[in-house]
């Protein structure tokens, strides 16, 4: 396992002992982890799946917009985040473990560390 | 390399005669390699005594700062050496936001606080933000990682040419937000890679596990969690530094001895005294 910086260590953390549902990735969008409340709604512990990479999570959990279409990862929160360097917002269905569609609204914020090193993003999600 | 701990206080400055033995003055330990590299870890107070050491012979010597709270810059302006014109000093810091680490620096060392700011200092100075990488600093191969304390604070894993590491982690708190540290993996424990199987670890455990349940958050461990921070870096030597102002010898003897009747330490441990020495 690659050793996580500071910022991703706190983010954790944070994320571990609050009850908002919080998705984290690294700079190459891998998953590297996800906490409690976020377990409840992809129906899946992280213990279960580990880390993940792009590839892999954008897949097990898909994701569609109000009209039904798929989103490419590219075009989700979290990888607009991390290429635009910006927060994003906004509302959108996602396939969880089971097979079921959720409605999240999903805000993914880029964890940019000095001199503009990026670390990686948070993704928070809430029940539509 | 030879390691000397000049300063094993934390926080502030305690001399007298209960804290003659582990000593009074703040953070500071010297590095000297095989080749004759010095490395000043640190200037708290502990610095002056070490700069009376600092050979005429010497040409460069590096002060790597962990950070910038009071306690480990309040000897700066006391390192003899700093007035050697021909001494080349390079000081080492960790990169904040928006303030550069001479602003950041010249907040202390310039009136009212100093008499005499760095640019008046007549040795040849620069200073450096320390890059979260490695880097060579003469035979040493060194490593600096931000790690958990209030503010930008790095750690140091430093190691020499035979492949001795040392490390140096004189305030931090891994245990914060880690429920029943330490449960996870060192990839994801703050100084987890600065510390991995080091030779000798140097690190803050300020408090006991009683004491430190009122300083969550505060910035550094307690002699518990440092010992379960030595235990999963798999270290060999373990020496608990940062001793709290608040606590006599007597006090730091009886700490030890409560916390190690309770637990069977896997590494050896040496509390840090000022004055010793370490060859690794």
């Amino acid at each position: 396992m690659t050793a996580k910086s500071i910022q991703i260590i706190l983010a954790r953390q944070l994320a571990s002992s609050i009850a908002t549902p919080i998705l984290l990735v690294d700079e190459q969008n891998a998953l590297i982890y996800y906490n409690e409340p976020a377990e409840h709604i992809f129906n899946q512990r992280f213990d279960e799946t580990g880390e993940m990479p792009a590839a892999e999570w954008t897949t097990r959990f898909a994701a569609v917009d109000e009209d039904r279409n798929p989103i490419p990862p590219k075009d989700r929160p979290m990888g607009r985040a991390l290429s635009e360097i910006t927060p994003v917002s906004r509302t959108m269905w996602m396939r969880v473990t089971g097979g079921e569609w959720r409605h999240l609204h999903v805000t993914a914020v880029p964890l940019v560390g000095e001199k503009g090193l990026l670390f990686g993003a948070m993704s928070i999600f809430w029940a539509v | 390399m030879n390691v000397t701990l000049w300063g094993t206080r934390g926080s502030l400055a305690t001399p007298g005669a209960e804290t003659a033995r582990y000593g009074g003055n703040t953070s500071c330990v010297g590095v000297i390699g095989d080749e004759g590299t010095v490395l000043v870890l640190d200037a708290g107070t502990g610095i002056r005594g070490l700069g009376k050491t600092i050979d005429a012979s010497v040409r460069r010597v590096d002060i790597l700062l962990t950070h910038l709270h009071m306690d480990h810059i309040q000897g700066l302006g006391f390192f003899a050496p700093l007035f050697r014109p021909d001494l080349e000093v390079r000081i080492w810091g960790p990169v904040s936001s928006h303030i550069s680490l001479r602003e950041r620096l010249m907040r202390y060392l310039s009136p009212p606080l100093f008499p005499v700011s760095l640019r008046e200092l007549p040795c040849m100075i620069s200073l450096h933000d320390v890059p979260c990488g490695e880097i060579s600093i003469g035979e040493f191969r060194m490593t600096a990682a931000l790690v958990c304390h209030p503010g930008p604070t790095v750690g140091y894993r430093i190691v020499d040419q035979r492949g001795s590491v040392l490390t140096y982690l004189p305030d931090h708190e891994p245990a914060l937000g880690a429920s029943a540290f330490p449960s996870l993996p060192l990839a994801w424990t703050s100084g987890g890679s600065l510390a991995a199987n080091a030779d000798l670890l140097i690190h803050d455990s300020q408090y006991s596990a009683a004491e430190y349940v009122n300083h969550v958050g505060w910035g550094h461990s307690s002699f518990k969690d440092a010992l379960a921070f030595a235990a999963l870096s798999d270290v060999k030597h373990f020496v608990p530094f940062h001793h709290d102002p608040g606590h006599t010898d007597i006090d730091i003897d009886r700490m030890m001895k409560e916390a190690l009747a309770e637990i069977t330490p896997a590494c050896r441990i040496t509390t840090a005294l000022e004055g010793a020495t370490f060859q690794i």
